[in-house]
């Protein structure tokens, strides 16, 4: 891999530790150095435990201190669960044979493995999540701690499930320990970059025109479901943002947008965006490699580093800039709406989702308003 | 329970020594820091230092490249995606490149002196650091303003101060600096550069012309050392804390510069007495100290306030909390004052 500027995404590590994070009853110990701890501990903002090893652990071995630590959180009574970082990873110890007197998850999981979504995805297929045929309700799944959207996507999803008269399932991940082996049988999608695979898929949630979709899936499988309730207010919200689209359309031209996200956000943007407001997708700078969230006709490529997030956006000359915090960073005078994490320099304080009904709401209030405001001040410049 | 959420401070969670060395390294603005480990490494610096940047109303960019390190490389050594890196930065125009190990580096054992003493273009200074393996985040801090002093050489000397190692990611950092170049002001004594502090590698040239280098705090005196045997300036350990030690870093400063501060002292003694007689309406009160740094010297120029204005102190839970924090100078005591009147009308 080339050398890459200012990089944007979390490592392995930290995406593995973002998934066991939100299982209670399980404790999460970072085995590795006071660094590879704190940045997960601050940006995930979920009790972590750290070994925080030192070079004489690095060099007589690291088996006594990681006893240390694991022998006290074992009296909680608390699965434990111990993520590897980049050294202990190498040091070539059998730390499956030095913690094998206590209930250890262990998960291989150092920063050199990969991105976010590496780690996450082994974190969780070590979990083993399974599914109880006899368990009533569906699954909600991609609730990842990283998701700053994620809070908001769950709490709508139990409002639109409320509304079709189904129980929820298992959140996925922000759940119980112990409901891991109880998932219901069907499961539902919100950003699918932290999807697990685990029940019947029936389909996902970003958009309205997905949202109809499953929820029509829905009520084929779950014949007692209410799906009508929900559709029915899919249409009227959507006659809504159609009119609030074309009041717009009416005194401004479609903006023209670059969108940085992973794929599933990504995707979610441009679609809604070209459907709505026919808006200009002039590229997608993907955080992932992960490539199936995106429709393929949008142009997109991966996108690692600050420095080709710059070069887009001035190749690109947006109106528009989706992303982080690191893209509103340097996206000079034009608009930007928040999309990934991070989303600094803000106060974020109330659940906003961007999947289900409000989350494309949500979605479209800010394109619009941030549009609007854009327009107004292009019009005090020149007059 | 060993190490819990919130550590205490200790050799174990003293910090990261990269992010300590980035702290610095990133403050000279036309320079490249090259973070040699795995990408990342690189991402949690960033992060960090750009959220601190945003809470300092500063969007500055930091210039951080990462070797990008895979699993091949640690398998095989990272020496070649260093020069990979090292080559690109050059050929960007920057004015110098520092180049940080990581834990990962240092295990597989690369050899980084020996890669950047290679014939570069521009400087390409290692600075040691190495995760945990370099010690803690101040080690990072102290190792980094020696690698860059570096770039200064011998220089006439002129009658200017210059501040050491301002803590650049601390939330008041601009605050504090304003409260010394005041006292500084007092004295009649101009700034020279503030080492490191949103510089470019030019003006670090001048680094040897202060009579006098003030550093930030006694965590830096072996920078103070090694800068006073290179360029014999001498060293004021501390920015002052406290109502007595402001006035004992005036005197303190003007004697290491030959100025007369007899003025100074009596002009700030005014204003402290100002500062308490704003106060006294929260005198004779009772509170118990908080804060998450609650080490002697802030301990001890709490106490004094609090003494000042015949508040009690107690370690009763119940009372209200009396927040404290390291305050720099009297402008940090009234701050801190402020936050107090808060919590005891509440």
């Amino acid at each position: 891999m080339p050398e890459c500027d200012n990089p944007l995404w979390p490592c392995a590590m930290t995406g593995a530790a973002a998934c066991l994070a939100g299982i209670s009853g399980i404790s999460v110990v970072i085995h590795g150095s006071s660094g590879c701890y704190y940045y997960p501990a601050t940006l995930l903002k979920a009790p972590l435990f750290g070994t925080f090893i030192l070079e004489k652990e690095v060099i007589f071995g690291s088996e006594d201190r990681l006893c240390e630590v694991i022998g006290d959180l074992a009296k909680t009574g608390n699965r434990i669960a111990v993520i590897t970082t980049c050294v202990p990873a190498i040091l070539g110890e059998d730390v499956k044979a030095m913690v094998a007197r206590y209930e250890v998850l262990l998960v291989d999981s150092p920063g050199f493995a990969g991105d976010a979504e590496v780690g996450y995805a082994k974190a969780l297929s070590l979990l083993e999540p399974a599914v109880d045929p006899a368990r009533p309700g569906i699954n909600i799944d991609g609730a990842c701690l990283l998701d700053p959207f994620s809070r908001g996507n769950v709490q709508e999803m139990r409002r639109l499930l409320s509304l079709a008269g189904i129980p929820v399932g298992v959140v996925l991940c922000d759940t119980s320990r112990a409901s891991l082996s109880r998932l219901s049988p069907f499961t539902l999608g919100t950003n699918t970059d932290f999807r697990s695979n685990a029940g019947e898929y029936v389909g996902g949630t970003l958009g309205f025109s997905p949202l109809k979709k499953t929820f029509g899936r829905i009520g084929e499988v779950i014949p007692e479901a209410d799906g009508a309730a929900v559709l029915s207010e899919i249409e009227r919200q959507e006659e809504a943002l159609i009119h609030a689209c074309d009041k717009y359309l009416r005194r401004f031209n479609p903006p023209s947008v670059v969108i940085f996200a992973g794929s599933a956000y990504a995707g979610f943007a441009a679609d809604t965006l070209k459907h709505y407001l026919d808006a200009d997708i002039r590229g997608i700078g993907l955080r992932n490699p992960e490539t199936s969230g995106l429709p393929p006709h949008f142009p997109h490529e991966y996108v690692a580093s600050l420095s080709r997030v710059k070069d887009l956006i001035e190749t690109h000359a947006p109106d528009l800039v989706f992303g982080s915090s690191f893209e509103r960073s340097v996206t000079g005078n034009r608009g930007f709406v928040g999309l990934i994490p991070p989303l600094r320099g803000e106060v974020r304080l109330a659940p906003r989702p961007l999947a289900g009904i409000n989350g494309t709401l949500s979605f479209m209030e800010d394109v619009l308003n941030t549009c609007m405001d854009q327009k107004v001040r292009q019009r005090n410049t020149y007059s | 329970m060993p190490l819990n959420t919130s550590p205490t401070p200790t050799s174990r969670s003293g910090g990261c020594t990269l992010t300590g060395a980035l702290s610095v390294t990133t403050h000279v603005r036309d320079a490249v820091s090259i973070i040699h480990g795995p990408k990342g490494c690189a991402h949690h610096n960033f992060s960090l230092l750009h959220a601190t940047g945003l809470d300092n109303d500063r969007a500055v960019i930091p210039g951080i490249v990462s070797s990008a390190l895979l699993e091949s490389d640690v398998v095989f050594g990272g020496e070649e995606a260093l020069l990979r890196t090292i080559r690109s930065a050059c050929s960007g125009g920057a004015g110098a490149v520092f180049v940080l190990s990581t834990c990962i580096v240092e295990t597989i054992g690369d050899d980084v002196e020996e890669v950047c003493s290679r014939d570069w273009p521009v400087p390409v200074i290692p600075v040691p650091t190495a995760g945990f393996l370099g010690g803690t985040f101040h080690h990072g801090v102290n190792n980094a303003l020696i690698a860059i002093s570096s770039l200064a050489g011998p220089v006439e000397k002129d009658l200017t101060v210059n501040i050491i190692g301002e803590m650049n990611l601390e939330y008041e950092v601009e605050e504090n600096y304003a409260e010394v170049l005041r006292l500084l002001h007092s004295l009649g004594l101009p700034t020279n550069i503030r080492f490191v502090h949103n510089l470019n590698t030019w003006d670090i040239a001048s680094l040897g012309a202060a009579r006098l280098n003030i550093l930030r705090d006694p965590s830096l005196v072996p920078v103070g050392e090694h800068l006073s045997r290179i360029f014999s300036t001498p060293y004021v350990p501390s920015f002052p804390s406290g109502l007595s030690g402001t006035l004992a870093f005036l005197q303190a400063v003007g004697n290491a510069c030959g100025v007369d501060s007899r003025r100074a002292l009596e002009i700030e003694q005014a204003l402290q007495a100002e500062v308490l007689a704003d106060f006294a309406d929260i005198g004779d009160q009772r509170g118990v100290f908080s804060g998450p740094v609650l080490n002697g010297e802030c301990s001890h120029a709490a106490q004094e306030a609090a003494d000042a204005l015949h508040i009690r102190v107690s370690t009763d839970p119940e009372l209200p909390a009396l927040p404290v924090h390291p305050s720099v100078g009297t402008a940090g005591i009234r701050r801190m004052l402020h936050r107090w009147r808060r919590s005891l009308h509440a």
